[in-house]
Parts: structure tokens; sequence; C-alpha cells
């Protein structure tokens, strides 16, 4: 009598344990940091964790490389423009890798065209187009060359005295780069959305790869596409975000660092894939300052550096471009009225 | 080498499989029946700072506008409607979205950002720290890039 109650109870709680059985809720935080907003979703038994170690990871890095924050180690260069500053390893690293990638892109991409981006105000209250002659006076500022980087008994950074950097353009690739680190400590799979810039960790639960639709940048309410991966960070520059129009002229923020003015190369936006989360970063800007062109030449200058970088690219005449290593990942969606082909 | 006893079902052993059966029975009806709002529906979840303060459904925003107000900004989200026609070419209109019409905060980067229609969509207001996002309907992606 007393066994067949047992067994009651126990199937009884086999039966309201399967019942539980269906898809694992992620945990999920919503970060406000790097003058966006972030959406951490992660997957595991540690998800928890892995969530409030990664919240806590990006208000250190945006501490730590925000140009506009009260005692940041980036504010500290800036303001000792012209003689050296002591920063931290982790710091002089990104700075490091920032200036070999300006190097390696020809400028394309450079953490210095700050002042120029200030003069037009994109994101503030009050964009502006700054006058020719005084873009030129702050071109004459810009260059990643002059960034000199020594080591003592700790890295010192020194920039030119009127130049002044930014790492805006790689700093939320890295964050995603380290809260995958995150999470992979904590045993969690998950996404990590920066905003529009995709840092995915591992797989999905059921084993299967990440579905990431692209915007459209002509309609950014519909999508190009969707990219089937894991692993990698996906990163996207186009022309729809922080603009403005004056005089029926649009203006973008992305900044061509050789004129000071938003980048006409043909492109209207850039989506990277690769690996490593502040290459993404700082090559979707630099794709689409290059133009088509150019841009399918940063798959050799840095293929060797990073195991994965693919790219998308769409042209002002309505052309999608991908890089052949995106066949079989990229689906197009076929109702855009784009033309798609490979880039070669 | 022994000889198993042979095992005959008693009364209590049906009681324990009638007890098992309607107890799944009663749960895969929980499961099965019950209505599923996160699957199919389109459901716009407006956070400020980061917590959930509503919850609605595409036809639900057609009803009113709604006005949310955070840091010293207020905005204002309304319904996007979209004509749609049927067999017989009668007119039918029915909410494809919402958008954010009117912010008194200083980017109208939310205002800019116009209608949002699929699962996954969002509208964000930085300043106010106030998002809209569209989920629950069943999509073919997990995330947005862009």
């Amino acid at each position: 009598m007393r066994k067949r109650f047992l067994s009651l109870l126990l199937t009884a709680l086999t039966v309201v344990s399967l019942t539980a059985c269906g898809a694992e809720k992620p945990a999920v935080k919503t970060v406000y940091a790097m003058d966006t907003v972030m959406t951490l979703t992660a997957y595991g038994k540690n998800a928890e964790e892995a969530v409030a170690a990664a919240e806590e990871e990006l208000y250190r890095l945006d501490q730590l490389l925000d140009r506009f924050a009260e005692n940041s180690e980036l504010a500290a260069i800036n303001a000792n423009a012209g003689a050296p500053t002591g920063v931290s390893d982790e710091l002089a690293e990104l700075i490091a890798l920032s200036r070999h990638i300006s190097e390696k892109t020809l400028g394309a991409f450079d953490p210095t065209v700050a002042p120029v981006m200030d003069a037009w105000g994109f994101g503030g209250e009050s964009p502006r187009v700054p006058t020719q002659p005084e873009l030129e006076v702050l071109l004459s500022t810009i260059g990643a060359a002059r960034i000199v980087i020594s080591y003592e008994d700790r890295p010192r950074v020194t920039i030119g005295s009127a130049q002044a950097l930014d790492l805006g353009g790689i700093a939320k690739g890295y964050a995603g780069g380290c809260v995958k680190e995150i999470f992979e400590k904590y045993g969690c799979t998950g996404v990590i959305d920066l905003g529009g810039d995709v840092m995915l960790a591992g797989k999905k639960t059921d084993g299967k790869d990440w579905r990431v639709a692209v915007k459209d940048p002509n309609d950014p309410s519909d999508f190009l596409g969707t990219l089937t991966l894991s692993d990698c960070a996906v990163v996207t520059s186009g022309i729809y975000e922080r603009n403005f129009t004056e005089d029926g002229v649009l203006y973008h923020h992305i900044i061509d660092p050789a004129t000071g003015r938003p980048a006409e190369s043909g492109l209207v936006s850039a989506t990277v894939v690769c690996a490593d989360g502040a290459y993404a970063d700082a090559l979707s800007t630099a794709a689409f300052v290059l133009g088509a062109r150019g841009a399918v030449s940063l798959c050799d200058r840095f293929g060797t550096e990073t195991p994965l970088l693919e790219l998308l690219l769409v042209t002002d005449d309505g052309r999608v471009l991908c890089t052949a290593g995106l066949d079989g990942i990229f689906e197009p969606n076929t109702e855009s009225g784009y033309l798609y082909e490979q880039l070669s | 080498m022994n000889n198993s006893p042979k095992l005959t079902p008693g009364k209590y052993d049906l009681i324990v499989v009638a007890a098992v059966l309607a107890l799944a029975a009663l749960l895969g009806a929980r499961f099965w029946l019950s209505p599923a709002p996160e699957s199919g529906t389109l459901l716009a979840v407006v956070e400020i700072d980061g917590a959930e303060v509503d919850r609605f459904t595409l036809a639900q925003a057609a009803e009113e506008t709604r006005t949310y107000t955070n840091n010293g900004v207020t905005l204002t989200v309304a319904p996007c409607a979209t004509v749609k026609r049927d067999a017989e070419t009668r007119t039918q209109t029915e909410t494809a979205g919402v958008r954010v019409v009117s912010s008194d905060c200083p980017t109208q980067d939310c205002v800019h950002t116009g209608q949002i229609s699929r699962a996954g969509q969002s509208i964000v207001c930085l300043p106010a720290h106030i998002v809209i996002t569209l989920a629950g309907a069943d999509a073919d992606y997990d995330l947005i890039t862009g």
C-alpha cells in the first residue's frame, strides 16, 4: 500500500516536472551604457549571474572608454594632449589596436576624428554643417600615426597637442567581446545586442545557429535578409542612424577622415561578420568609408588576423554585395527589390 | 531458479494508473488549450530604466495613444494603421505597428525611428531611458543588426 502511494507520488512529480521542459527561459538585462541601450540575453544554469557580471563589466568599460566621462583614462589622455599620460594595459592595448586598424585601412577608420565629429554635432541637440575652412583646420589634427604608446613602468599614451581620441568606433565591439567571454566563463550561451551591434555567444539551446536579421538601410523597418551564424560579431554601419537633413540634404554620421564630411563611397550600409567584436566594429566603419572596391581588400589585409571576416554591403544603386563566405549563411529577402551579387 | 510471483493488478494499481492519467490529461490540457499571448500575437512592450511598465497588443494600441514620462522627457506612442483590401475589394484597416509621434527629448531620435511593425524591432529614447519593443509574434530570426 505504502509503496503504491509512493510510486503515485513519484510518477506525479515526474509528470509535473516534464511540463516544465519547454523552451529554457533566458536571463535578460537591459543596460544603458556607451551612449546606447544594450540587451543581454543569456541561457544556462548560471545565466542570472552571467548577465549581472556582464552588466558590471559594461559599466566599467563605459567609464574606461568614454572620453566625456569624468575621471576616465581616455578623458585624461585628451586633457593632457601633447604630453604622455599613464594608462592601464587594457586601454593601451585597445588604442594600439585602433592605431593598427587605422594604418591598415589607410585611415578609413581613425580614432582621432573626434574634433571633426564634434564640429558636426551628430547625436547632439544642434547638429550643423561646418564650414569648409573650419573643416580644413580640424582635418590637420587627424592622424592615428601621431599616437605614441610607450611602455616603461606602465603604458603611456601621447597624442598630438590638438588631437582628441574617441574610441566610439571600436568600443562597443570590444565590449561585446568582453561580455561574450563572461558568458563563456559562466558556461552560458546567448546574444548580446549593443545598440544594433550584435555578438553571438555559442549556439542556441537547441544546438542550432542564431538567425540575425539585417536592417534594410533604405527602410529600417524592413530587412535585407537573414544571417545564420554562431560565435561571432555582426556589426552594421549605415546612413539611417544619427543623421540630420539641412536644405534637403541628408548628412549621416559616418565621417570620411580624408574629407571631414559624411562618406560618399556609393554605400548606404556595410555589415561585417567577424570572429572578433573590436575588428567587426572598426572594420564596418572602414568598409563604409572605403566603398565596395576598397572594402573587399579588407578581407585580404585582415584575413590573417581574424579567423572569420565577411562583408555584406548595400550600394546606393540598389545592390546587395556579399563576400563568398556568406554563401549558405545569408538568406536574402526576395521581396526587398534589391539585386543580390557576390563581391569579388 | 526462482519463479517470479504472478503479478495481478489490484484495486490500488488501477487507482494509481487512473490518477496519473488524470493528472497528465489535466496538465496537458492546460499546456495545449490555454491561450499563448507570447506566440503569434504581436505585443508592444514598454520599458523604462530597464523595467517593464506597459504591455499591449497592436489591437489595444489602436484604441488610444499612450504617453510615458521619465527623466523629464514625455513621449507619445500611437498606432500605425494600414489599409488592406479583402477579396470583395472592401477595405479593412488594421494596426500594423506603433511609432513615437511626439517627444520633447532633445535628439528626437525616437521620433525619427518611425514605425516598427516586426518582432524584435524597437524604438529607443536614450534621454528618457524608454524602450518600446515589439515581441511575441513567431519570427524566423532571433535578433536584428543595424
